[in-house]
């Protein structure tokens, strides 16, 4: 940093030495820290082309090598194309992890749109109240969440069965039963799609209900004197006005539920017969009760690329560049 | 239609009174009310099951409030001493309070280093931490496993906490906020004779208040309610941290549903408290972060 000289001089540089040295004693333990994530993402990568398993002794480096043979792209070749065990299960966990959140994100916008604008168009007085209330399940433990709808579910004594019941259908096994329900998608996974969209939608509703606060009320109000109706006034000027949101709500929304774990590993633990097995859980049990390592990186980084592509997709599709 | 548009005075009321508007009003709290009743219903099921006994749960149709109105399932969680519920609080709460202090002390820094701060590498560093910021977790979680196990920390739980001291979104987010803090006021407490720490701690801190309740609040619960890291850690029982646990209790007492939920209650109910208190940060915070 060059400065003109001048009667301040000496007190300027000793400035600038005390914010270097303040930039310096922030930076250098941070650059530290972040060389482990680094660390641990190289060791991420190198481990989907290995044969690894935390039991074997292995090489002498992270134990690669050895007993923990590399295997080149053989894991990813196996996952596309083999007809081993795991090869079969990782293709049903990635083909039940895109119904699940090809069916969540339209079921999730259905929900929380609607009820966000119906929310702002209300008065003042309810409004906090009922967003409260919306918002309990986002904060509630994901175990808990799976615990209520399991007793909800429950075959015999589960609420769901009872109101069945009532209108003299035939109560359903909902957690274990494999047939395929609407859509061609097993009853099970409806099950849990529903618990997870229940779970999930106070979130989004929270965020479409600023946004909406956010649209200019002249715009809105321009159009209904022009004569539109209130339902072209929203798909005309509000729907277009909050975009933005749109792709953050539709990006988020993705994201999380190509990652659902916890509420799908308490309810069916990938049952039945394997139809609610989605790839976090096929991962988890991989690494961790299979100790089979290589592998499960490797189903991640596939997982990554999914995740990956389908945000891209989206921020192409959603993108805007205008503001208002 | 313009020039019609054009005449319109301003002032004059989008419609009159009618029984469509009404109507259209008591559509919208109708479907209002209904989808509040299936966001509460759960809940009301959950609390109500926690006072009968585990026969009466087990009827079919199932009883809607408690035949015989019972505290017996919460006595009994109390008092099993497989069960030492205030230890799990305790560890749920360490793992929290601790990671949750160690992020606002990194974020609020690292994001007032960033915004006000000059140096070589700057750019490249801040793109860094958004890349890390994109990478998911079950990409890093196998490495963090393998480098617990090799310090001895799978069952402790540190383990918990030795990943979580630097968030890149909080950083993130403080950044933005350090950015709208006028220089004067660092500037004048340089002329003061303040050291760069003393700005830091006297003046950005305090300045930085709303977003780091916010931020605050919302790590609290994201590790109230983590799990499957957790999970992966902590595999003795005495370590664990809630979420776990309630998975063990459930596992270990299939057929007794009414227990189960009362352990649930027992569970789930702090942090909804803990909302309802600061509900106007919480919401405040997720929509100005969009955090999950």
């Amino acid at each position: 940093m060059v400065r003109t000289r001048n009667r301040n001089d000496r007190r300027r540089s000793g400035l600038v030495i005390s914010k270097r040295r303040f930039v310096a004693s922030v930076t250098i333990p941070l650059l530290l820290y972040e060389s482990l994530g680094i660390f641990v993402l190289g060791w991420a990568f190198v481990l989907m082309f290995f044969d690894y398993s935390p039991g074997r002794l292995g090489g002498p480096i992270l134990g690669l090598g050895g007993s923990n043979p590399f295997v080149g792209l053989r894991n990813f070749v196996e996952m596309f194309s083999g007809d081993s065990v795991q090869a079969t299960l990782f293709r049903t966990s990635l083909r039940n992890t895109i119904i699940f959140a090809v069916a969540v994100l339209p079921l999730n916008l259905a929900i929380t749109l609607p009820l966000a604008w119906l929310l702002e168009s209300i008065g003042n007085r309810f409004k906090s109240l009922y967003r409260t209330i919306y918002f309990l399940p986002v904060l509630t433990s994901s175990v808990g969440v799976a615990l209520i709808w399991m007793s909800m579910y429950d075959p015999q004594a589960g609420w769901i069965n009872a109101i069945i019941r009532a209108f003299g259908g035939t109560p359903v096994a909902w957690l274990s039963d494999p047939r395929a329900g609407f859509a061609n998608v097993s009853i099970a996974m409806w099950a849990v799609i529903i618990a997870y969209l229940w779970q999930d939608y106070g979130y989004n509703m929270v965020i479409f209900i600023a946004a909406l606060q956010g649209v200019p009320h002249e715009l809105r109000e321009a159009a209904l004197i022009d004569g539109a109706n209130s339902w072209q006034a929203f798909t005309r000027i509000t729907l277009p006005l909050i975009r933005p949101t749109m792709l953050f709500v539709c990006v988020m929304t993705m994201l999380s539920s190509f990652q659902v774990f916890d509420v799908i590993q308490v309810m069916t633990n990938g049952g039945p017969n394997n139809q609610t097995q989605v790839l976090m859980l096929d991962i988890y049990k991989s690494a961790f009760r299979y100790q089979n390592m290589g592998w499960a990186a490797a189903e991640s980084f596939v997982l990554f690329l999914v995740v990956m592509g389908v945000t891209l997709f989206q921020m192409r599709v959603l993108r805007t560049d205008w503001e208002y | 239609m313009a020039a019609n548009t054009l005449s319109t005075p301003l002032a004059q009321p989008r419609k009159p009174f009618g029984w469509s508007r009404f109507l259209g009003r008591f559509l919208a709290y109708f479907i209002l009310t209904l989808g509040l009743s299936f966001t509460l219903l759960p809940f009301v099921m959950m609390i109500l099951s926690s006072f009968k006994t585990n026969l009466e749960v087990l009827r079919v149709p199932p009883t809607f409030w408690p035949e015989n109105f019972t505290l017996e399932n919460y006595l009994k969680i109390f008092n099993d001493p497989q069960l030492p519920l205030l230890r799990f609080y305790g560890n749920s709460a360490f793992v929290a309070v601790f990671n949750v202090t160690s992020t606002l002390f990194t974020s609020s820094l690292i994001g007032y280093m960033f915004a006000k701060f000059e140096f070589p590498g700057k750019k490249i560093l801040f793109g860094w931490f958004l890349t890390m910021m994109m990478i998911p977790t079950q990409i890093t979680m196998i490495p963090s496993y393998l480098i617990l196990a090799k310090l001895g920390l799978i069952n402790s739980l540190w383990g918990l906490v030795i990943f979580s001291a630097v968030d890149a979104f909080g950083i993130f987010m403080m950044r933005q906020f350090c950015e709208t803090l006028p220089n004067e006021l660092f500037d004048a407490a340089r002329i003061d004779g303040a050291g760069e720490w003393q700005i830091y701690w006297r003046i950005v801190l305090p300045q930085l208040g709303a977003p780091l309740a916010t931020l605050g609040i919302l790590g609290f619960m994201f590790n109230w309610n983590a799990y499957l890291w957790p999970m992966i850690v902590l595999q003795k029982i005495e370590v664990r941290t809630l979420p776990i646990i309630l998975t063990w209790f459930n596992s270990t007492h299939t057929g007794q549903g009414a227990l189960v939920m009362a352990a649930t209650v027992l569970i789930i109910m702090p942090i909804l408290f803990v909302f309802l208190f600061f509900q106007r940060w919480i919401v405040q915070g997720f929509t100005m972060t969009g955090f999950k």
